[in-house]
């Protein structure tokens, strides 16, 4: 499933915010490969910037030091290659679900029996087969997260963007949403680069985990998952990984939280 | 793309509705066929000089002085005067509130005695100014043109021209009930009174409700009083009502005036407490300041005096006239207008459905066949 | 089905659904129809000073009734003739309100130099009521306009003011989304920031719409305007104490305020349905 190419490089990526009087490094020397077709996760504690760094790939923010290049492009804005998917959602309310899907497309200037066949093979990819005429207020959060993913995929990306895709559903949801969403991927053959809290959905999804550190945000440790799809939430080898995982975590987490008690 | 046939619908939709409202408003300037018609618009006077002199309106008709202040101004002519219309036709006349004048105050001053003295010095005022009226070269005359022109706030050369059109009178003759009773009737015929309203105050009809309305009894006993050294009502001021502006009221500019009469005003005279209220813009201003009590005897134009008894119930009965005629229709001094006929199609000015202006240029329309509607 | 077929179904289903609601709103104009009788009787019977201005619900109800082919002391005018007048003002106005409003609403909430430049004088002209222009209008415009420039003025600030907030309250996260999906500026503003501005339109046509109502009846007060309305025939009914008449205008204007709110109400109804919204 994973190639050999590099798809995204970033070097020594920094980005400070200025929130009035102050500012504020989220992330600071920032160095990541991701290769073409797997699954990276980003993790780290609050406010290390994980979100950042995903901003930033996907051209919504620009890094204030460092190189960012998508197949040895610099990344310049956002764009339809480098699809999002939102922990908000983010459809548009007054569209159904095949408009919704089909807005990238529309953007693009397809024509319409065009946007209609991708809307079609999306919907059917994600599962949502006559639900096509709903809008999003009709729907579930598990499915609008679905709508969510198709409408990024009808661009065709070159990579996957998922902001804490899961965050707002319910447990049962979000377990299911997790084997829908690899599911999905071994179809698309995407590349995925994914933001969570959870160490469990981590090591579940992803082949390769980026433990950030507190803020200012690096990378701390990448630990390569290396088991075999799919996994078993029980099984000893995927308590071993998650304690591994838990172990670089609980450092950075006390270290935010003094950040926190006592901000710079 | 759905957005923007949204935003293409509402514009659409816009001006489909722009349009149909357009065209609806101008196929209505058609109105029956062959029918003679004159359209009015109601104003305050004292705005209808200008609005004539920059060509808003064809023609106005008000009280003195506001129709002489546009032939004195070069701006308006003449075309007919109210008294063309209905000679000696009454206009305002003096309202008395009846339970001011069932009030007893004590002493022997009643509201009766009052009234009666208030009367006399309103018949010496009168006169007074027709005696000035009479003789233009006189030192009274001056005076006369001179509290004229402070109350009206126009220029002399107005004041003058617009007295030679108002009759200046007190006494209440037939004619006075007759005039009265037509328009009464005018009212009756239009809505504004109706017969029922009338026979619900006890009157079978215009005319035996005119008979009762007007008491001349109070002018008769009038004429035998005599001067009073002393305030009668020193603590209880008569509260005196009247139009501001309004030439036609003059007599009780005169008879509260004090410089002119040696230091004491004709109602002192009367051993009269008299205290002038702050002016009333129009005549049915007038009568709810008499329906809510504040005013205890006014001048103001008979028509509200009318209405506003029969329909508001208010308790007032006239005591005196205070002029006739004074008013005139008035066109651009340039227009080629030179009849009533020349009129039809155009805008005339009016100062309200309720006024005896509006009245009398309906009687005089009518008479030609020529319909008065709101334009 | 045809149009009154299709409202015969839409009522009765509105009646069974709503029955409750129906029937309480009706018995609470009963009850206040029988407490101004009562009131109306009382004075009458005790001779009071205010007998004339509470006219019975039967006096008005003449009145209505006879106001539909005659009107004392305007000649030549019926009701409906004041409706329309007033109607082709309120809706004149109205439109033309919408139509500037909506767009420099847009433009002023989408562009800081536009909002910086015009806020100024949105704040000097906003607060001043539309009525206090009444003389100056009536003097610069030609009869007819005068009332329709005041219902125009009435309507305009609520219709900008609320679109302008709608431009600012774009959720950032719609924007961002378009343009990870590849949406540029035009795009954006056409495809997200007009929808999202929508509901924030119908909220200042609703409001304008009230105001353009209290706007025509004082407009129309002064009687320089073309034709009469029902302002001036409130006016005018007043000052010739027919206050029956007066009653009766002033409940028209109240019905037809209700209507033209309805209606407004009625197209927001059918776009949210049609895109989902609510």
């Amino acid at each position: 499933m994973v190639g050999n190419e590099v798809s995204i490089q970033m070097r020594n990526l920094s980005k400070s915010f200025v929130k009035g009087k102050r500012s504020v490094i989220a992330i600071d020397g920032f160095d990541l490969d991701v290769i073409d077709g797997e699954i990276v996760c980003l993790l780290g504690p609050s406010g290390c910037g994980k979100t950042t760094v995903l901003r930033i790939v996907a051209g919504l923010e620009t890094p204030t030091k460092g190189q960012i290049l998508l197949r040895g492009k610099p990344i310049i804005g956002p764009g339809p290659d480098r699809g999002m998917v939102f922990q908000e959602f983010a459809l548009f309310p007054w569209r159904t679900v095949r408009r919704n899907i089909e807005f990238g497309p529309e953007v693009k200037g397809d024509s319409p029996e065009a946007r209609t066949a991708a809307s079609s093979r999306y919907v059917d990819l994600v599962g949502l087969e006559g639900f096509e005429d709903a809008h999003p207020k009709e729907l579930s959060g598990g499915m609008k997260q679905r709508v969510g993913i198709a409408r990024a995929l009808a661009n065709n990306p070159s990579v996957l963007l998922m902001d804490e895709p899961f965050g707002s559903l319910d447990a049962q949801t979000r377990n299911l949403m997790q084997k829908e969403l690899l599911r999905i991927w071994a179809a698309a053959r995407k590349t995925i680069l994914f933001v969570t809290h959870s160490v469990d959905e981590a090591v579940f999804l992803a082949d390769r985990i980026v433990v950030m550190t507190a803020r200012p945000g690096k990378v701390r440790e990448i630990i390569e998952v290396g088991l075999p799809r799919p996994r078993d939430r029980t099984s000893t080898e995927f308590m071993s990984v998650r304690g591994k995982v838990l172990a670089e975590l609980d450092e950075e987490f006390e270290k935010a939280r003094a950040k926190e008690l006592s901000p710079d | 793309m759905q957005t923007q046939q949204i935003v293409l619908a509402v514009v659409v939709a816009a001006i489909l509705v722009v349009a149909g409202v357009a065209a609806v408003i101008l196929l209505r300037e058609e109105g029956p066929a062959e029918e003679k018609i004159v359209y009015y618009t109601t104003m305050a006077p004292s705005l209808m000089d200008s609005w004539l002199a920059e060509n808003q309106t064809s023609a106005y008709i008000a009280w003195e002085p506001y129709a002489s202040s546009s032939v004195v101004a070069g701006t308006g002519r003449v075309l007919m005067y109210s008294s063309e219309i209905m000679p000696q036709h009454p206009c305002c006349v003096v309202l008395a509130y009846d339970p001011f004048v069932e009030e007893d105050l004590g002493g022997g001053v009643t509201g009766q005695v009052l009234t009666l003295r208030f009367l006399k010095a309103h018949i010496d005022a009168t006169e007074w100014v027709l005696d000035a009226l009479a003789d233009k070269d006189g030192a009274n005359y001056t005076l006369l043109v001179d509290m004229a022109v402070q109350f009206t706030q126009r220029s002399s050369a107005v004041v003058e021209e617009a007295f030679d059109h108002v009759t200046y009178g007190y006494q209440m003759d037939a004619e006075f009930n007759d005039a009265l009773e037509q328009f009464t009737q005018m009212y009756v015929d239009s809505g504004l009174v109706t017969n029922e309203s009338l026979v619900n105050l006890g009157y079978a009809n215009a005319s035996v409700f005119v008979d009762d309305y007007v008491d001349e009894s109070y002018l008769v006993a009038a004429e035998a009083i005599a001067p009073s050294p002393t305030i009668l009502n020193p603590s209880d001021p008569i509260r005196l009502g009247y139009l501001a502006g309004d030439l036609h009221q003059i007599a009780q500019v005169v008879a509260l005036n004090e410089s002119a009469f040696g230091g004491t005003s004709i109602f002192e005279d009367y051993g009269l407490n008299v205290d002038a209220l702050d002016p009333f813009l129009n005549g049915n201003a007038e009568m709810l300041g008499f329906k809510m009590g504040q005013v205890d005897i006014g001048y103001l134009g008979a028509p509200p005096a009318i209405n506003k008894r029969v329909n508001d119930l208010t308790d007032t009965t006239i005591v005196a006239q205070a002029n006739s005629e004074g008013s005139s229709l008035i066109v651009s001094v340039n227009s080629d207008v030179n009849s009533l006929e020349d009129l039809v199609g155009e805008t005339v000015s009016t100062p309200g459905e309720l006024s005896i202006q509006h009245l009398l240029l309906k009687i005089a329309l009518n008479r030609e066949g020529i319909a008065f509607v709101k334009g | 089905m045809s149009l009154t077929a299709n409202t015969l179904v839409g009522l009765r289903k509105l009646v069974a659904s709503r029955w409750r609601e129906l029937a309480l709103g009706t018995l609470s104009i009963v009850l206040f129809v029988c407490a101004w009788y009562v009131a109306s009787w009382y004075l009458q019977e005790t001779s009071s000073g205010l007998t004339p201005y509470v006219p019975s619900p039967r006096a008005v109800g003449e009145a209505l009734w006879k106001s539909g082919s005659f009107l004392p002391g305007l000649d030549r005018y019926t009701m409906w003739d004041l409706m329309e007048s007033s109607l082709t003002r309120v809706v004149l106005g109205f439109f033309v309100a919408l139509v500037l409003a909506f767009p420099l609403g847009m433009f002023m909430g989408s562009s800081r130099i536009a909002e910086h430049m015009g806020k100024p004088l949105v704040e000097m002209f906003r607060p001043i009521p539309p009525l206090a222009w009444v003389p100056v209008f009536l003097l610069a415009f030609r009869a007819f306009w005068g009332p329709v420039a005041i219902v125009f003025l009435g309507a305009f600030f609520p219709i900008l003011l609320n679109v302008m907030f709608g431009v600012k309250n774009v959720d950032p996260t719609l924007v961002d989304a378009a343009r990870t999906l590849g949406a540029k500026k035009g795009n954006i503003f056409v495809k997200v920031v007009v929808p999202s501005v929508v509901p924030y339109l119908m909220t200042g046509v609703k409001i304008g719409l009230g105001v353009a109502w209290m706007c025509i009846v004082a407009a129309e007060y002064t009687g320089l305007s073309g034709g009469a309305g029902l302002g001036y025939y409130v006016m005018l009914s007043g000052t010739g104490s027919q206050y029956s008449y007066m009653y009766a205008t002033m409940i028209v204007i109240g019905v037809l305020s209700i209507l033209t709110a309805g209606v407004a109400g009625l197209l927001e109804q059918r776009f949210y349905k049609w895109s989902g919204m609510k």
